[in-house]
């Protein structure tokens, strides 16, 4: 019988002031701040074809996955499971393409389940939440000392 | 499940950063009308404009006490908006957000340099 999970694709896509060959770099370095790796809990990184990784995100979520193309500075292609996968495989590829004096950064996260857990009602609203008055509210003026 | 017109309204709603002030600021609690638009150095009635806005999204709500009128933020929207959204749709999307900040800064730190 055929696994018939109806499973969504992600997209995002960003224009990076760099040339492909520096970006390429920076994605696999963890010290980098928004790189997969950056801030884990702990964290193997093997980036190569049949290369795996193991981090644990800082909400205590284990992530897991393997190398399938390292292809500097073009493509990184890995498998990745985590609880919001359901313990199934997806897939991410990243892509870098020069774009005038920058690189197109595509990221496609695909196989991933259409389901409650996958959207993460519940975890997802409260990350939201959090996040949101830090990130968008403009600091409130100082009252001045009298 | 969100309709396609509430999330869009709800995505114009927070797609400006005045806006986004403004949900900032109410979520710490209500508010007069007054208060809410002291930070900003826009005319008031641009403060309306995007109260209105916001009220549509149904991301505030007004309520009368005694003489006054009081502005408070209703999350319910920004929740239904979350849950539209998978979660790594959110994580991609912040981290390649500070990826690009990461080399921005870069940018301007080497075009400062003499």
């Amino acid at each position: 019988m055929k696994n018939a999970k109806k499973t969504i694709e992600v997209k995002v896509e960003r224009t990076i002031p760099a040339p492909a060959g520096e970006v390429f770099d920076a994605w696999l370095n963890p010290k980098v701040p928004g790189t997969p790796w950056y801030e884990s809990k702990k964290l193997i990184l093997d980036a190569k074809v049949d290369g795996l990784f193991y981090w644990l995100f800082g909400n205590g979520t284990p992530h897991y996955g393997r190398f399938t193309k390292v292809a500097r500075p073009a493509r990184i292609q890995h498998t990745w499971m985590s609880r919001y996968t359901g313990g199934e495989e997806s897939a991410g590829t990243v892509t870098f393409k020069k774009k005038g004096d920058g690189t197109l950064m595509t990221l496609v996260h695909t196989g991933l389940p259409d389901d409650d857990g996958g959207r993460g009602h519940e975890g997802g609203w409260n990350y939201f939440l959090d996040k949101f008055p830090k990130r968008f509210a403009k600091p409130t003026p100082k009252k001045k000392k009298k | 499940m969100i309709g396609m017109d509430q999330l869009t309204s709800v995505l114009t709603a927070i797609s400006h950063p005045t806006r986004r002030a403004i949900i900032g600021q109410l979520a710490h609690g209500p508010a007069r009308f007054s208060d809410v638009a002291k930070p900003f150095d826009t005319a008031l009635n641009a403060v309306t404009k995007h109260l209105k806005l916001l009220e549509r999204a149904g991301l505030i709500e007004r309520r009368k006490q005694g003489r006054e009128v009081f502005i408070s933020f209703r999350a319910e929207p920004l929740r239904q908006v979350a849950g539209w959204m998978h979660e790594y749709e959110r994580f991609w999307n912040e981290r390649l957000d500070s990826f690009e900040k990461h080399f921005q800064a870069k940018k301007t730190k080497q075009e400062k340099k003499p």
